[in-house]
């Protein structure tokens, strides 16, 4: 719990702990119904029902996720439908979104399309996430 | 041999006071080639390692990451980390500090780490590291000296729907690895 908030000080979403920092691949066939809890990366090709809690998520042009992510740092490329509570968000050109963003700094490519409202937060909402997430 | 040595008389002798120059192109030359030599197998070898994972392994749980859930997957499934919950691949590896509760299914399932649940595969290998407390329903085991087992192994694995079929075909394969087989299982058995 405290190591999200120390990242988030640091600044550095990627790679802060060198050979350290471990990064799970969920392939396009893979289906996780649950929850997901990490302190790497997540890269998601399939479909996620459930919660995403990691330093970093990417969902690739061909990923599905469905539900509430808490995490650094954000990239989505596909399909999105749910609540993103991070710090650094970035939609891809590709992203497909339903639901809300609670971010810090946001970056919205052409293409995107988001259905839903995209509040901005303060960076200290962010240090109180987890206690907000394990009370939902 | 004739052309090789007539060759280098000839250069000698037509321009003698090129030599030396010749002479550093030709140590230069030697060395490149040597080098193109050595490049050649070192990067195909590379090039074939970074593949192969890639093209097998299709998703990673890495060790950090804990999933509370089921997976499900028509390709290969890689896991180094925590599942709670089952796991349904082609190819199924779990690592050697990989922790699972549940039943891991698959064609084939691999074993270095721990399975608090069941197998169920075609193929099962458990390796020295294995930890295994459940169940092992398969068609095809090996166990690593070293793996621990508390459970059962059935060779029950696609019985109902294969069962006329492997009838006549398995026997063969079966008594050739059936006497490390029930050994195993009958001390596992006497243990348990």
């Amino acid at each position: 719990m405290p190591a999200l908030s120390q990242i988030a000080l640091a600044q550095v979403p990627l790679g802060h702990n060198g050979a350290e920092i471990s990064a799970s691949h969920l392939g396009k066939a893979l289906t996780v119904k649950g929850r997901l809890e990490t302190t790497g990366i997540v890269h998601v090709d399939g479909h996620v029902h459930g919660q995403i809690t990691a330093d970093r998520l990417v969902i690739g042009a061909g990923g599905y996720v469905e539900g509430d992510v808490v995490a650094n740092d954000v990239r989505i490329g596909g399909r999105f439908t749910g609540r993103i509570y991070a710090r650094h968000v970035t939609l891809d050109g590709s992203a497909d979104i339903t639901g809300r963003i609670f971010h810090h700094t946001v970056t919205v490519a052409k293409g995107a399309r988001i259905d839903g409202r995209m509040p901005w937060r303060p960076l200290n909402f962010f240090e109180r996430l987890e206690h907000l997430r394990e009370a939902q | 041999m004739n052309m090789f040595t007539r060759n280098d008389k000839s250069f000698d002798t037509t321009a003698g006071s090129m030599t030396p120059a010749r002479d550093k192109t030709d140590t230069s030359a030697a060395p490149l080639a040597e080098a193109k030599r050595t490049q050649a197998p070192a990067a195909t070898p590379t090039t074939y390692e970074v593949a192969t994972p890639q093209t097998r392994v299709v998703s990673v749980i890495s060790k950090a990451l804990k999933i509370t859930g089921q997976l499900e997957s028509t390709e290969d499934i890689q896991v180094d980390g925590e599942v709670d919950g089952d796991v349904r691949g082609v190819s199924v590896k779990i690592g050697s500090n990989a922790k699972v509760k549940g039943t891991v299914y698959g064609d084939s399932v691999e074993l270095a780490g721990t399975i608090d649940g069941k197998i169920e595969a075609k193929k099962v290998v458990l390796t020295s590291t294995a930890h295994m407390s459940g169940d092992v329903i398969h068609q095809d085991i090996k166990i690593e000296s070293g793996a621990y087992i508390d459970g059962h192994c059935k060779p029950e694995y696609g019985k109902a729907a294969n069962k006329n079929a492997h009838a006549t075909a398995k026997p063969a394969t079966t008594t050739s690895s059936a006497p490390v087989k029930t050994g195993s299982v009958a001390e596992f058995g006497q243990r348990v």
